[in-house]
Order: C-alpha cells, then structure tokens, then sequence
C-alpha cells in the first residue's frame, strides 16, 4: 500500500514563500493578500466568490485579479477555483465592475455602472414607468423610487417592481 | 393570497413598532416610525394605514406630520382625531385589487414620488 505523506504546516504566507523563492506549502491556513488587506484562508482552493466575501465585496460589482510575478494578471470567475499553491502567485487585487449585476424581483440582469433612470430599470423586465413603480430595497424595506430622479447603480442593488395603482384625487 | 401573518410580518420591516387599533369599527395599522421614501422630509413619522374604505377613498393613509416631498400634495385631512392622536392626509386613491397590506401601504407611499 501507498501512502502519500504530505507534510503541513499551521500557516503559509504566500508572498513570504515567494520571497524566498520556495514553493507555497500545505498548510491549515494561507495568509493571501486582497488588496491591501491580509486574510487568511482555510482551504488551499477557494473561489473567486469566497475571496472576495473576506474583503466584503460580491461579484455583482467586483472582479477578482490573481497577481502573479512578472506582472502578469488573470481575472478569476466568481466560481472558479484558485490554487494558493500555485508557482509565482503574488496575492489579489479586486476591481470595481463596468457591467455590474443588478436584481430585480430576485433575479438577476446585467446593467452599465453609474447613474440610470428608473425607466432603463424597469426595462430590463419589459416594464415601463407609466405602468410599474420601481422600488429599491437598500438599508431596510423596499421603498418607492421617483421616475425622475437618477439612481445610482454601484452593482447589487436591490429592485422590486409593482403595478401602479395611486393617484392624486 | 398570503396570511395575515405574512402580511403583517411583512408590514413589520417599514416600522420599529407595529400595533393594530380597532376604532369605530375599522381595525387601523399603527406603525410607529414610518420609513418614507428618499427625498421625504422629514425620513420618519408615525403612521396610521387605515386598510378599509373611509371618507371616500378606498383606503387611507394617515401621517403624525405633514411630509415635505419632490411633489407638492393636497394635504386635505389635518387633525383626524384616532386613537387618541390627531393625524394628517393628503389626497392619493390607490385602486388595488386584493392587495398585501405591505403592497397598498408602498402604493401610498408612491404618492410622495408620483407627480399626479
């Protein structure tokens, strides 16, 4: 029988190892740098999506770069997984998205950053303002937005959309 | 159509307090520290949705203020007396068919956002 002995150790710093020019060890956890925060990592594979999660940020608005030496970068999708292990990884840098995710009646649509009207909102589910009210849940319930106003749109807002059904009297 | 439960449940998120008033035979929704859409001033007040018919609207929704918002209102009910306090109201007529309590009470709040 053959036994595979694999040698870990409490912790690995990846940009340590990379200094000193050794291979990243197996160990119980991976200190990675994110940014210009370090976190530690239990698992030698996570996502993209569970790497962003320790910095706070979500896929809906972020992208994850893996930092390699030499300056080479690649963007890591919310559902691959890393190898922390991997020869000549530096660390993570996140950047904000240009389409970012956006919901509306809990599904997802795709949307360009920055300030849209609520009636290219209510578009993306075939709705328009004359018949729908737009309503963002941010902080707390959903509230009713004005169709005149601009929202701004950082990536995983939050919409819901009702029948219009009030009128002045 | 969901519970009544559910409903008021659902009601909870747009208040710190929610109570129901029977007065006169109508059961109202008190809901202490109404949140009210951005651009209201002021961001909270006490309110008082009244889910039946009443002084000719099908439902109402009374406001312990009167609230500033984007639009200007007609402000047409001012010191109602229920339960024990006076309250305000502008004119909105919402015409939903079997709406939630959360559904109506949002279709009166659109009215600080809608121009007519």
């Amino acid at each position: 029988m053959q036994i595979e002995q694999t040698f870990e150790i409490e912790e690995a710093d990846l940009e340590e190892c990379l200094k000193r020019g050794e291979r990243v060890p197996h160990a119980r956890r991976y200190r990675v740098r994110i940014d210009c925060e370090t976190v530690k990592i239990e698992t030698p594979h996570p996502t993209g999506e569970a790497l962003l999660a320790r910095v706070g940020k979500r896929p809906c608005a972020f992208e994850l770069i893996e930092e390699f030496v030499h300056c080479e970068n690649n963007v890591v999708e919310p559902g691959e997984t890393v190898d922390l292990r991997k020869h000549g990884l530096k660390g993570f840098i996140t950047a904000h998205k240009e389409i970012v995710t956006i919901f509306i009646n809990d599904k997802p649509y795709q949307i360009e950053r920055g300030e849209r009207t609520v009636a290219q909102i209510l578009s993306k589910v075939d709705e328009t303002t004359e018949g729908y009210i737009l309503l963002e849940e941010k902080n707390g319930p959903p509230l009713p937005l004005a169709p005149d106003i601009p929202v701004k749109i950082c990536g995983c807002e939050i919409f819901h959309s009702q029948v219009q059904a009030g009128g002045s009297s | 159509m969901e519970s009544p439960e559910h409903q008021l449940e659902e009601l909870k998120r747009y208040c710190t307090k929610l109570k129901a008033v029977p007065e006169g035979g109508v059961t109202y929704l008190y809901l202490e520290q109404l949140r009210l859409p951005a651009g209201c001033t002021p961001a909270v007040c006490d309110g008082l949705l009244c889910p039946v018919a009443r002084d000719g609207y099908p439902s109402r929704l009374f406001l312990s203020v009167q609230v500033s918002s984007p639009y200007t209102r007609n402000w047409n009910v001012s010191n109602a007396r229920i339960a024990e306090k006076n309250w305000v109201a502008f004119s909105w007529k919402v015409e939903l068919k079997d709406p939630t309590l959360a559904r109506l009470l949002i279709a009166h709040l659109n009215g600080f956002t809608k121009e007519k």
